[in-house]
C-alpha cells in the first residue's frame, strides 16, 4: 500500500467519528440495560434511547415518535415501501411508483410489492438523471399507493426536487417516501414544512456505525410492520433496540447538521476542482449528471475507451479508492443500472468511475487524483488502441 | 529496484492458490484475481450466482496471503468466445473443447490485458505445465499435465507467463498448500467438469441455448457405416465419437459412435476397427515454436491424457495441417484438439477437422 492512501468512496461508507464512538461507549459498558426493562438499568438505557429519538427528530424537523430506528437504509426503505403498500392495498390503491435510478433496496422492495400484486410504475428520467415531470404527472394518479423518489442519487449525485414532488403526490392521495441516505447533511431536510410521509437515513454514510438507520414516519401514517414480535417502537419495529447505535446515530446526525454548510462548501470546492482538473487533462471525459443540480460530494465520470474494472484496480493498487457500478454479490462490477436508466451508452456506463468525497478528503487527495487518474486513463486508452 | 508485479488467475482451487503463495515466496509483487465467467442465475441452487463459492475461496486465500484480490467480470467475452462456440460446435455435430478456447482467449488474452492495466510484467496460473526458455513444456506430473489445453495461446505470451506448479506433482502441491497454511483449499477436490456446465449435463446447456426444433436436438436415424438404419436417436448433439452408451444392441461386436453426419441428422455407428483413424486433418493451427516443415516427425496427442503417438506432417498450408499416424488411434473426434510435441516441448496444435481412416483417402468425418 502506498504511503499516502486516498479514500474517495464516502458514498459507500464513512469512518465512525471519534465523538460518535465516545458517545456510544457507555452503552457497551455500564449502561448496558434493556430499554424495555422497568428497573434502573432499563431506565438508564430507555432515557438514552428516548433522547436519541428526540435528537434525530430535531435533525429532521420531526417529532420523536416519528423516528423509527432500523438496521440501516435497506430496512428503512423496505419498511416504507412494503409497509405502506401492504397497508394501502386494502383500500384499493394498487400501484407503486419509483424512479429507475433508486438504490437496489427500493427496487427490490418495489419488485416484492409487484409479486404481491402491485402494479410497478417507473418514472422516466432526463439524460441528466432528473425525473421527467411529464412522466411524474402521468404516472402519479389516484391509483397510486406509494411513490418513492430518492433525494440524492448515490451514483451520480443528482438531486430530485423532492419537496415539490411530494406536495404534488400528496394532492393525489399517494403516500410519499424519499430515500435520503445520500441527501442527509447535503440538502435542507425539514419534515415540518415538507410533505413526504417517509424518509430514510443511514448512519454509516455520515460518521455513525454500520447497522443503524432510521425511517421518519409521519404521525398518523398507517404502516404494516415487516417483523412481528414485541411492542418496541410502537410495534413498528419489534426487537430489543440497539441503544448504543441509536445514540451514535443521534450524535453523528447532530454533528452533521451543525457542520452542514461549511462541510458542503468545502466538498463542493474540492469536487469542482477535481472535476476541472480531470477535464483539463482528459477533455473528452463525460461527467454524468453535469447539467443537473448535484450534491457536492459525488463525481461520476466516464472516459471513452477505458473500462472501470481495470481503472479501479489500477487506482486501488496506487492507494486510491473509488467505485464503479453497483457491486454484484461476487464483488465483480456490472454496468450501473442508474447510468443505463438515464440512457448512457453501455461502453460509457461500463467505464464509469464514481469518486465520492467526505471528511477524509483533503486538497492533497485531490492533487494526487488529478495527477494519477489521467495517467491511468492514457495507459488504458493505449491498451484499447492496441487491440 | 521495485519487485515485479504478477497478476495471478485464482480459481479458489489448490493449484492457483499454491501458485500465488509460491510467487510471494519468490519475492514477486502478487495481485490475485478471480474471473467471473458465467452466471447460472437461480437455476442451480447449490451453485449460487457467479460461482460465488470459488470467488469466496480465492478471496479467503488472498486475505490469508495478504495480497489484494479482485473479481474481474469477463462474462460477456467468455460467453461469446467460449460458451457460444461450445453450443455452435455441438450444433455442427462436433465435440468442442472449451478449455482450449478459454485459455487462448479468456485467460491468456483478456485476463492478460487486465494485467497490462495494472502494469503487471507477468501473468500466472495454476496450470500443470512449464515455460522454459520461452517454450511451453509438459508439466513434471505426467498425470496432471495440462498442455493439451494450452496449445492455442499467442506465442508472444509465453514471455510473460509463469506457471509455478508445473514443476510439482499434485501431491507436492497439496503438501505445499498445507505447509503454507492454506487449509481452506488444500484438500479441495479436483474439478474435472467443464466449469459452466452444471453437473456435467451439457445437453441441458444446449437445450437452453438452441431453439427447441434445432436439428442437433431433434430425432434422427442411427445408421451403420454401410447406411443401414438400425435405430433412432434423440438429437445427435447428445452423442460423441467413441461413445457406446445409448446405442441399439443386437450386434455381434461392441458398437461405437464412429461419426456424426449433421446434414442427415445421422449418428453413424460401427465396430472397434471402424473407430480407428490413421491420420487426421486439423484447422486453426497455432505454433508455439517456429513452424516445422512438411515431413517433420512429431508426437501427437488427440485427447487429454491419451498416450502420445508418433506421426509425420504430410501437408501444411495456411488453412490446414494433415498428419499421418504411425499407428492408428481410436476415436479421433472432430472439435477436439490435436497437440504436437517433441519430447516434452509443445510445438503447437489445432482443432481436429476430420480423421483419416485406413483404406480411405477422403476425410469421412468432415462436418
Amino acid at each position: 500500500m502506498p504511503a499516502d492512501p486516498v479514500y474517495l468512496d464516502h458514498a459507500a461508507t464513512t469512518p465512525v467519528r471519534e465523538e460518535v464512538f465516545e458517545a456510544m461507549k457507555p452503552f457497551y459498558g455500564p449502561r448496558f440495560g434493556n430499554p424495555s426493562s422497568t428497573h434502573r438499568w432499563g431506565r438508564e438505557a430507555r432515557a438514552a434511547l428516548d433522547e436519541a429519538r428526540e435528537r434525530v427528530g430535531r435533525c429532521l424537523g420531526a417529532r420523536p415518535d416519528e423516528i423509527c430506528f432500523t438496521s440501516g437504509g435497506t430496512e428503512a426503505d423496505n419498511l416504507a415501501i412494503l409497509g405502506s403498500w401492504r397497508a394501502l392495498k386494502k383500500q384499493g390503491r394498487r400501484a407503486v411508483v419509483a424512479t429507475p435510478i433508486e438504490h437496489k433496496a427500493i427496487l427490490g422492495a418495489v419488485h416484492q410489492a409487484a409479486l404481491e400484486g402491485a402494479e410497478e410504475r417507473f418514472l422516466a428520467m432526463t439524460p441528466d438523471g432528473v425525473i421527467d415531470r411529464g412522466s411524474f404527472d402521468a404516472l402519479v394518479d389516484d391509483q397510486v399507493a406509494v411513490v418513492s423518489t430518492m433525494w440524492v442519487n448515490n451514483e451520480i449525485g443528482t438531486v430530485q426536487p423532492v419537496p415539490e414532488l411530494a406536495a404534488i403526490a400528496k394532492e393525489r392521495g399517494a403516500m410519499v417516501h424519499t430515500d435520503a441516505v445520500q441527501a442527509f447533511g447535503k440538502v435542507k431536510i425539514d419534515a415540518r414544512s415538507q410533505k413526504f410521509d417517509f424518509l430514510t437515513i443511514s448512519g454509516h454514510k455520515f460518521g455513525a456505525p454500520k447497522g443503524i438507520g432510521a425511517l421518519f414516519i409521519r404521525r398518523g401514517t398507517h404502516l404494516e410492520p415487516l417483523m412481528h414480535g414485541g411492542q418496541q417502537d410502537r410495534g413498528r419495529r419489534p426487537g430489543t433496540e440497539n441503544v448504543a447505535a441509536a445514540v451514535g446515530l443521534a450524535r453523528a446526525a447532530e454533528l452533521t447538521i451543525a457542520e452542514c454548510e461549511a462541510h458542503c462548501e468545502r466538498l463542493r470546492k474540492l469536487r469542482d476542482r477535481l472535476q476541472a482538473g480531470i477535464l483539463a487533462k482528459v477533455p473528452d471525459a463525460i461527467v454524468h449528471g453535469r447539467n443537473a443540480e448535484r450534491a457536492p460530494h459525488i463525481l461520476n465520470i466516464s472516459v471513452p475507451g477505458t473500462d472501470s474494472e481495470s481503472l479501479l484496480m489500477a487506482l486501488d493498487l496506487r492507494g486510491i479508492a473509488a467505485s464503479g457500478g453497483s457491486a454484484c454479490q461476487s464483488g465483480s462490477t456490472s454496468p450501473s443500472h442508474v447510468l443505463s436508466a438515464i440512457g448512457v451508452r453501455p461502453d460509457l456506463a461500463s467505464a464509469a468511475v464514481r469518486m465520492s468525497l467526505g471528511a477524509l478528503t483533503t486538497d492533497r487527495c485531490i492533487d494526487r487524483v488529478i495527477e494519477v487518474f489521467p495517467v491511468l486513463v492514457a495507459k488504458a486508452r493505449q491498451l484499447t488502441a492496441a487491440e | 529496484m521495485s519487485r515485479e508485479r504478477v497478476l495471478v488467475a485464482m480459481s479458489g482451487g489448490v493449484d492457483s492458490s499454491v501458485a500465488a503463495a509460491l510467487l510471494i515466496e519468490q519475492g514477486y509483487d502478487v495481485v490475485g484475481a478471480t474471473m467471473k465467467l458465467f452466471c447460472h442465475g437461480e437455476d442451480v441452487p447449490d451453485r449460487p450466482c457467479c460461482s460465488l463459492d470459488s470467488v469466496n475461496d480465492a478471496r479467503r486465500v488472498c486475505e490469508q496471503l495478504g495480497i489484494p484480490h479482485y473479481v474481474l467480470n469477463l462474462e460477456s467475452r467468455f460467453g461469446h468466445d467460449v460458451v457460444d462456440n461450445f453450443v455452435e460446435e455441438y450444433a455442427r455435430g462436433r465435440t468442442p473443447i472449451p478449455c482450449v478456447r478459454c485459455n487462448t482467449f479468456t485467460k491468456f488474452r483478456d485476463f492478460l490485458k487486465k494485467g497490462d492495466a495494472i502494469d503487471a510484467r507477468w501473468i500466472a496460473t495454476g496450470h500443470y505445465a512449464r515455460v522454459v526458455d520461452g517454450e511451453l513444456r509438459r508439466g513434471v506430473d505426467e498425470n496432471k499435465d495440462q498442455t493439451y489445453f494450452l496449445w492455442g495461446i499467442d506465442r508472444a505470451v509465453l514471455a510473460r507467463m509463469i506457471l509455478p506448479v508445473g514443476d510439482l506433482d499434485k501431491a507436492q502441491t497439496r503438501a505445499a498448500a498445507h505447509a503454507m497454511g492454506l487449509e481452506v483449499i488444500a484438500e479441495k477436490p479436483e474439478s474435472q467438469e467443464i466449469c459452466f456446465v452444471p453437473d456435467g449435463d451439457y445437453a441441458r446447456i444446449l437445450e437452453q441455448r438452441l431453439p427447441a426444433d434445432a436439428p442437433a436436438l431433434s430425432r434422427g436415424p442411427i445408421v451403420t457405416s454401410n447406411g443401414r438404419i438400425v435405430g433412432e436417436h434423440n438429437g445427435f448433439a447428445r452423442y460423441t465419437v467413441g461413445q457406446r452408451r445409448g446405442l441399439p444392441g443386437g450386434f455381434s461386436a461392441p458398437m461405437y459412435v464412429i461419426a456424426i453426419r449433421p446434414e442427415q441428422r445421422a449418428v453413424v455407428i460401427g465396430n472397434r476397427d471402424e473407430l480407428l483413424g490413421n491420420g487426421l486433418v486439423a484447422r486453426e493451427v497455432n505454433w508455439l515454436v517456429d513452424q516445422p516443415p512438411v515431413g517433420a516427425r512429431v508426437s501427437v496427442r488427440v485427447r487429454h491424457r491419451a498416450a502420445l503417438t508418433s506421426a509425420e506432417i504430410i501437408r501444411l498450408d495456411d488453412q490446414e495441417i494433415e498428419i499421418a499416424l504411425d499407428d492408428p488411434i481410436a476415436a479421433i473426434t472432430p472439435g477436439q484438439s490435436v497437440v504436437f510435441y517433441e519430447a516434452d516441448r509443445v510445438l503447437g496444435g489445432g482443432f481436429i477437422e476430420a480423421a483419416r481412416q485406413p483404406g480411405r483417402n477422403l476425410p469421412v468425418l468432415a462436418a
